[in-house]
């Protein structure tokens, strides 16, 4: 953990307190009976770090949706689209594996406003807040198929970011079956939420339009749900049967934002996640904030 | 004369528009379909003044001109704005269109980039009748998606006997087919309807010619 004080107030963490919030992290694995929980947060007032398993490769689940929505403000950088440029809804894709087509089933999909827009079209960046707020799978599957792989891929690499890996769109059965997945580590999507954050991301402009997605995400019961409702929390979930993750930027009134990434790994039959999830954000807040939170009253939504 | 009715666009010759809506229209030129055969692009085409004008043409009681303009960003970008440019055989395609729909009984709906597209349209690899705007692919006929072969192969039997020479994709999800749309088309037609600009020694004879 380095130890500049850069912002007037507020002070990084010291070494004792580090240690124990890896003392209190091991307890909370043990606890929940995670296979393994991964943090990264780095604070943008005290540039001060914390790591645990931050280089732990993670199945991304819909994390990935975050380096997706990097492709398509990248593309919207270099002049390739315009966020109201229109797109095709079609439910029409093609398999990493072999190329064969597969659909996004409307009934396994969170959001139900793309799948009604098919033979129509949206706008980019409805597509994109579709992504994001509500983890819209069709929408993603739809802004991949038109930037591509390459183009999210280049805009990793232009950007200096590992940490991620992508190799294809969500909902492709035969690619998860042959192990063909994307990965992300809890530091490679906290590089990621810092350049958004610091509006380093292509410029400051389209810095702000990503984080005000990301702003808008509708599942709030991860890394928002045990801190005070005056936070707010720019950030994006991720699930499927064996991982639970979020990844965010959190702005803690009167103070700058820290970015925080939790990645989860579980059988499938585990429960408890999204509320481990929740309790590593809190004590993380309670570590660079000093303020001590009362337990939860607010009404979570799953997703 | 018998003229009673004036329909409200404008016929242009591709050949005179300016060159970047020139060589996204490609006017006359010739092209490859998928069977290798060269094919000659329409030359003459309907000026669309604005979207709103597309929106508050009918072609018939059915179809509104602008259910065959909407393309979506893999449309090359000049051709996404206003003015635009139809080829002018899509008067007779919504005729055609019309008599379908009587018989299905019900609103045929006519996907984005389902209608016309340009030959620069992204989608595009070799010549295809939509960029002769001569043809349609349909994502939705009444409450019923066309996205099974079904829905799809009983909508284009009843295509096929309702409307003479339409030729249909067979379903599938191989190169050629269709597994989400119906297609629809009747091939490479040109036209050219009266107060379309004289056709002088233009692209044919200088081709002749060279």
């Amino acid at each position: 953990m380095s130890t500049p004080l850069l912002h007037p107030g507020v002070r990084p963490p010291g070494p004792d307190a580090l240690d124990a919030l890896h003392s209190r992290l091991d307890a909370l694995e043990r606890r929940a009976g995670a296979r393994a929980i991964a943090v990264a947060v780095y604070d943008t007032a005290t540039h001060a770090h914390f790591r645990r398993h931050a280089e732990r490769w993670f199945h991304a689940a819909s994390t990935i949706k975050v380096a997706m929505l990097l492709g398509v403000y990248s593309a919207i950088h270099h002049g390739w689209l315009m966020p109201h440029s229109r797109l095709h809804v079609r439910n029409r894709f093609f398999s990493a594996v072999d190329g064969q087509t597969f659909r996004v089933l409307a009934d396994r999909d969170a959001n139900s406003d793309v799948h009604e827009a098919i033979g129509r079209m949206m706008r980019i960046s409805d597509l994109a807040l579709h992504m994001i707020a509500t983890s819209s799978n069709l929408a993603t599957n739809l802004l991949l198929d038109l930037v591509g792989i390459e183009t999210v891929q280049r805009a990793l690499d232009e950007l200096h970011i590992d940490g991620i890996d992508i190799r294809r769109g969500v909902e492709d059965e035969r690619a998860f079956e042959r192990g063909i997945n994307n990965r992300v580590t809890a530091d490679g999507l906290v590089q990621l939420l810092r350049l958004v954050a610091e509006e380093r991301a292509f410029s400051p402009e389209l810095s702000r339009e990503m984080l005000g997605i990301l702003h808008a995400q509708e599942f709030r019961n991860g890394i928002p749900a045990r801190l005070p409702p005056a936070v707010r929390v720019a950030h994006k979930t991720g699930e499927i049967s064996t991982v639970a993750h979020d990844a965010g930027v959190v702005y803690p009134p009167g103070r700058k934002p820290y970015v925080i990434a939790v990645l989860t790994e579980w059988e499938p039959e585990a429960a408890g996640r999204s509320a481990t999830i929740a309790e590593v954000s809190h004590a993380v807040y309670e570590l660079l904030t000093g303020e001590t939170t009362p337990e939860p009253a607010r009404e979570t939504v799953n997703g | 004369m018998g003229e009673s009715y004036r329909f409200p666009l404008p016929v242009v010759d591709g050949l005179r528009l300016d060159k970047p809506l020139r060589d996204a229209l490609m006017p006359g030129r010739y092209v490859h379909d998928d069977d290798g055969y060269t094919r000659k692009l329409p030359r003459y085409f309907y000026e669309v003044p604005s979207w709103e004008h597309a929106m508050n043409i009918q072609l018939t009681p059915g179809f509104a001109l602008w259910e065959f303009i909407q393309s979506d960003v893999r449309e090359t970008a000049v051709l996404r704005g206003f003015p635009r440019y139809v080829p002018c055989a899509i008067t007779m395609v919504a005729l055609c269109l019309e008599r379908f729909r009587d018989a299905v009984g019900t609103y045929v709906h006519i996907a984005a980039n389902g209608g016309y597209r340009s030959p620069r349209h992204a989608l595009n690899s070799n010549a295809t009748p939509h960029s002769w705007g001569t043809a349609v692919n349909i994502y939705r006929i009444g409450d019923t998606f066309l996205d099974d072969r079904e829905a799809i192969e009983r909508y284009a039997a009843l295509a096929r006997q309702t409307l003479a020479g339409v030729w249909t994709r067979p379903f599938g999800s191989g190169r050629g087919q269709t597994d989400d749309h119906l297609h629809l088309d009747f091939g490479y037609v040109l036209a050219m309807p009266r107060g379309a600009p004289e056709e002088h020694l233009g692209f044919d004879a200088e081709r002749r010619a060279s």
